[in-house]
């Protein structure tokens, strides 16, 4: 490649990249050589932002790609890219670093970590190419890695990472197992040319196909945390600290479904497919059956849970099992669908993670019981909790209601039907009612325990009183997000 | 004043946010700018009901959620039958504000008390104006919510909380039913909006089979808030509410929403006979069912409760057997004198401070209103000779025998002869009697004027039932009133009377003595008292099984994935000794549950011959 070719790309594109690789840069210099916590995060959050008004400059931009098809830019780029870079921007304004390091004592300093992942999760985003997906994976794995294991004095943290990358590990062998597969049926890397070579394959290999998709399949589940690879989800959230569960459970998550549909749409649903249809159609069957264990097993095991972060991780394998639905369930408007409810995820969660912080802050302990008596101490972040709470259960009136409603309506309306999944969601939900219910029942009637005065740093309420709006907002006129979305 | 109709809902909504947001400053007069607020939503009503007259029916609406191609709108839909709820709902709700202004006092949080009654008519004046069905299902969850917060707004009381979490849960059983049935009228149709839906079902756009099938998940949302059989139990215990609550929630207007959606969606029940069958046979199992229950509670507000259920099923039996205007006539009447029921006895409560009609034992002879109003709807609900009862009830019995429902008219007559024993065993056991001699407390101003008005309609609105009938005909054609021939009119009152006259001569009399068919007929006894064992039921079954599939999936985990991963385990140390120290050996767990996954999806893989 010569500088000719390379000056030629349209690099402004990747605008936002650039910016939060800069700003890591400048973090980590900054944290080697002042130390200043309080600038680190002034320093992320101002990055961030920039990275959000380069990105909103490409609103409407027509589709670009660059680096011969490595990296893209689409409408589907440009708005998950939205949701890892808003969801990353509340979790730095979740926080107040001072704070943090009274109680954490720790060394390092999260914020590049933070960034660095941000930047893995951008790249698998925008990747067209295998090759850049995984780097853009691990990228985003490893800081994770980190970010979890950063509190070295803390045994569940030491604990939660060392389980975190050796599961992690065995997943990314998993992976790069299943995309050997495909490599070896293609003949190459890039999601359009395995798109065109699929529809084209030899009957004899298909199963081969099946197989190399299969595999790949079962080992992204790792990311989004659905069976069978969700056991490390509690341990590790428990491990980390608040803003690193939420990253993990929001962003890390998102980054994994747009991953897991991108390859999906792109590479296994070219027709004409196979003998009778597109690899895809093969697999989907795989699919249904593990969003609906995942669905079980996250909602039913969550009611046995006291630790607060082991019930939200939970929690979040159990969302990731809805959002496995529209995926089961293909139909024009999935990924909108799926788009809409990471949106309603990231506020609603984020919110509900922002919370517990707060409280897991002030009494340095993770069980129910810090709930207790909340309304008496802070009536209004009561309020917005049972807003977050409402919107994670399903209930009508907020935008986790809207993303439900708008998966179980895709679930109904594609072909072939996927009544059974609808089904287990409608089930499950209810269960799930059970769990967000007692922390509602703690907050409200519960006495309040010794612990009068509630600190909440400012900088916290940004973050609830964001996300509360948005949950509220989207709630109520949801064509706000979807017309935005269908530009 | 039609077209500021989508104002009505929004008044209520203001004292929800003023007093929630400011409560504590607004306390003394937050009773005060709730009632006013909810005057003027009443003042707009008649407004809205006087135009009704002349244009029958009316929608405004707006493009609310795109999804694919499909647009779902949200706006406000009023004909006669909303706007007949539209009354019902803002007339009891401003009655009960009224009322709760002398109840709840000098109570140190009557503005939260307040914000929530202004939450719960929101919803509900929201509820009856919805075009659709996606919107009528927001606002259902949310009278849900309102209901709730009412519910246990005692939260200092454990019995308060639990009653609160109880309705919460099973009314929810029934919303995911409601919610299957429109998103399957949604998949059927193409739409959610009422007239729409109606249109399908005329043009038999419905696949065969659907049309029962929807008609029915539509009921069991019903089924879950109108209390019906067998989602009732936790109607009863919602009483654990303050009583004005009860009038309002649990008397009037959202119980009868269940028998409201009904109504609203008669047109696709009526495509179905299956679907009214079954309407028709729950309603009247649970009439009968709960008012022999009602006939042995000692709690005041419980025989209240049970009666309600009672009453409920009466008038989803009438929508089963074709009877449209009997059961809305007999959802409005029973607004009335049931709302007054409830009223009266808060006052009762109030003023004696005890609610156990054994302990209060003739005592409430001395609250003269209360014991007036108290009579007027006991009366009424009996269906004595010309009060509103009596005549929505022939109107119920005569759909039935108009619709050939021999069998559940005996049911039906059965009940009425049931409810005025047990109406009367209660109303000579609160007012009757050589109780404590000492003039109770006395009853605020506020509280005595709302029975004093609704006494007055539980008399006689019965007479309206012509013009009641000929309002809902205007847009309907199967709104029919049903008369009946003179025997049923008869036999009827001679049930009603014959059952005043047995509770008379148990209660009053004691010829009987009371106590001694609990010994002679004691397993009966046992089982009325305890509700049938509906609650043990559910305790034994649902919740255990629940929660023994939770603890079967944490064991599992826990266990037997655990006893497989032991063999992985031991050859994992073998090879790091370092490593594994740092672990509990968990985490050997997870790779092997995630291999073991993908081996296990690996072989179906090849035993399907390469296909899933």
């Amino acid at each position: 490649m010569d500088l000719e070719t390379l000056l030629s790309f349209k690099w402004s594109i990747m605008a936002p990249e650039f910016t939060i690789l800069i700003t890591g840069v400048i973090v980590s210099l900054q944290d080697l050589f002042y130390g200043n916590k309080r600038l680190s995060s002034w320093l992320s959050i101002l990055g961030v932002l920039l990275a959000i008004a380069f990105l909103s400059t490409q609103y409407q931009h027509e589709s670009v790609s660059i680096l011969y098809d490595t990296y893209i830019f689409d409408e589907v780029t440009f708005f998950f890219k939205i949701i890892l870079l808003t969801g990353t921007l509340l979790i730095l304004l979740m926080t107040s670093p001072s704070w943090d390091e009274e109680t954490e004592r720790v060394r390092g300093d999260f914020h590049y970590l933070l960034l660095a992942a941000l930047l893995g999760g951008m790249i698998v985003v925008s990747s067209g190419d295998v090759i850049t997906l995984y780097a853009g994976l691990e990228l985003l794995s490893i800081s994770s890695y980190i970010m979890v294991g950063i509190r070295k004095y803390n045994r569940n943290a030491n604990e939660g990472a060392m389980k975190y990358i050796i599961t992690g590990s065995l997943a990314s062998a998993v992976t790069l197992f299943g995309l050997s597969y495909i490599y070896g049926l293609t003949g190459t890397t890039n999601l359009f040319d395995i798109s065109r070579e699929m529809s084209a394959i030899d009957t004899q290999l298909e199963p081969l196909a099946i197989l190399g998709f299969v595999i790949t399949f079962v080992g992204l589940t790792f990311k989004i945390s659905t069976v069978p690879f969700h056991m490390w989800t509690p341990d590790v959230y428990q491990g980390a600290s608040t803003p690193v569960a939420a990253f993990l459970s929001v962003v890390s998550k998102a980054a994994g479904f747009i991953l897991i549909a991108r390859m999906l749409i792109i590479a296994f649903t070219a027709e004409p497919g196979l003998e009778q249809g597109t690899v895809y159609e093969y697999g989907v069957g795989l699919i249904a059956v593990l969003a609906a264990l995942t669905m079980i097993v996250g909602n039913t095991v969550a009611l046995r849970q006291r630790n607060m972060k082991r019930l939200f991780a939970y929690s979040s394998i159990a969302h990731a099992g809805y959002l496995l639905i529209p995926l089961a369930a293909l139909t024009s408007f999935s990924l909108e669908t799926i788009w809409f409810y990471l949106l309603a995820y990231m506020l609603m969660n984020i919110g509900a993670f922002a919370v517990l912080h707060v409280l897991i802050q002030n009494h340095a302990n993770e069980d129910m019981s810090i709930f207790s008596g909340l309304y008496h101490r802070s009536p209004v972040l009561t309020v917005m909790m049972t807003i977050f709470l409402a919107s994670l259960a399903g209930i009508p009136g907020t935008a986790g209601f809207i993303g439900k409603f708008n998966i179980f309506l895709g679930a109904l309306s594609a072909d072939p039907a996927r009544y059974v999944l609808a089904g287990i969601m409608v089930a499950t939900t209810v269960i799930s009612y059970v769990y967000y219910f007692n922390i509602l029942v703690q907050m409200y009637s519960r006495p309040a325990e010794k612990h009068a005065n509630l600190q909440v740093p400012a900088i916290t309420w940004v973050t609830v009183g964001f996300c509360t709006l948005g949950t509220v907002l989207f709630g109520i006129f949801p064509n706000l997000p979807l017309q935005f979305f269908n530009w | 004043m039609i077209s500021f109709a989508w104002l009505i809902p929004l008044f209520p909504l203001l004292s929800f946010l003023v007093l929630i947001l400011s409560g504590k400053k607004l306390k003394t007069v937050s009773g005060y700018l709730a009632s006013l607020l909810t005057g003027i939503s009443f003042i707009f009503t008649l407004g809205v009901i006087a135009d009704l007259r002349s244009v029958t029916e009316y929608e405004a609406t707006w493009t609310w959620l795109t999804i694919g191609t499909t647009d779902i709108q949200a706006g406000v839909w009023l004909n006669p039958l909303n706007g007949l709820m539209l009354f019902i709902v803002s007339f009891v709700s401003l009655l009960v504000h009224i009322y709760s202004l002398g109840y709840m006092g000098e109570n140190d949080r009557r503005a939260t008390y307040f914000a929530y009654l202004g939450l719960f008519t929101f919803a509900m004046l929201g509820l009856v104006m919805s075009p659709n069905l996606i919107q009528f299902y927001m606002f259902w969850e949310l009278v849900g919510l309102g209901s709730f917060l009412l519910i246990g707004f005692y939260l200092y009381k454990e019995s308060a909380k639990r009653a609160a979490r109880k309705a919460f849960i099973m009314t929810r059983i029934g919303d995911a039913g409601l919610l299957v049935g429109l998103i399957l009228i949604f998949w059927q149709t193409g739409s959610l909006s009422f007239t729409e839906i109606f249109q399908a079902v005329e043009q038999n756009e419905f696949a065969p089979g659907m049309v029962t099938l929807t008609a029915i998940l539509l009921f069991i949302g019903a089924v879950g808030k109108s209390g019906q059989f067998p989602l009732h139990t936790w109607l009863p215990d919602a009483m654990e509410g303050p009583t004005p609550v009860s009038a309002l929630i649990h008397a009037a207007t959202m119980v009868a929403a269940g028998v409201y959606l009904v109504a609203a969606a008669y047109p696709l029940f009526l495509a179905s006979e299956w679907a009214l069958m079954i309407v028709a046979v729950i309603g009247a199992f649970t009439a009968i069912f709960a008012a022999t229950i009602g006939l042995v509670q000692d709690d005041l507000k419980r025989v209240l409760a049970y009666s309600t259920v009672s009453q409920l099923g009466y008038m989803m039996l009438a929508l089963g057997a074709g009877g449209y205007v009997a059961g809305m006539f007999h959802l409005t009447t029973h607004a009335f004198f049931k709302a007054l029921l409830f009223l009266a006895a808060g006052s009762v409560i109030l003023a004696l401070r005890k609610q156990n009609i054994k302990e209060i034992a003739g005592e409430g002879r001395h609250l003269a209103i209360t014991k007036w109003g108290f009579l007027a709807g006991t009366l009424a609900i009996s269906g004595f000779p010309l009060l509103s009862g009596s005549f929505s009830k022939e109107a119920i019995f005569a759909a039935l025998l108009e619709d050939g429902q021999y069998g559940l008219l005996g049911v039906a007559l059965l009940t009425a002869f049931l409810t005025s024993v047990y109406m009367f065993r209660l109303y000579f056991m609160v007012f009757h009697g050589k109780g404590a001699d000492k003039p109770p407390k006395s009853v605020p101003v506020s509280m005595k004027i709302p029975v004093i008005i609704l006494a007055a309609l539980a008399v006689i609105s019965g007479f309206f039932a012509t013009g009641f009938a000929d309002w809902l005909a205007a847009e309907q054609e199967y709104a029919v009133l049903h008369h009946s021939p003179t025997w049923l009119i008869f036999l009827a009152t001679l049930l009603s009377l014959g059952g005043i006259v047995f509770a008379y001569f148990i209660y009053v009399r004691k010829q009987m003595d009371r106590e001694e068919w609990k010994t002679t007929f004691s397993s009966t006894y046992t089982i009325l008292y305890h509700k049938y064992f509906i609650d043990e039921f559910y305790q034994n079954t649902i919740i255990y099984s629940t929660r023994a599939i939770s603890y079967l999936m944490y064991y599992t985990e826990r266990y037997v994935v655990e006893t497989i991963a032991a063999f992985a385990a031991g050859m994992v140390k073998e090879i790091g000794k370092t490593g594994s120290r740092l672990q509990n050996g968990r985490v050997q767990t997870y790779g092997t549950v995630a291999l073991l996954g993908l081996a296990v999806i690996v072989l179906i893989f090849v035993v399907r011959g390469g296909y899933f």
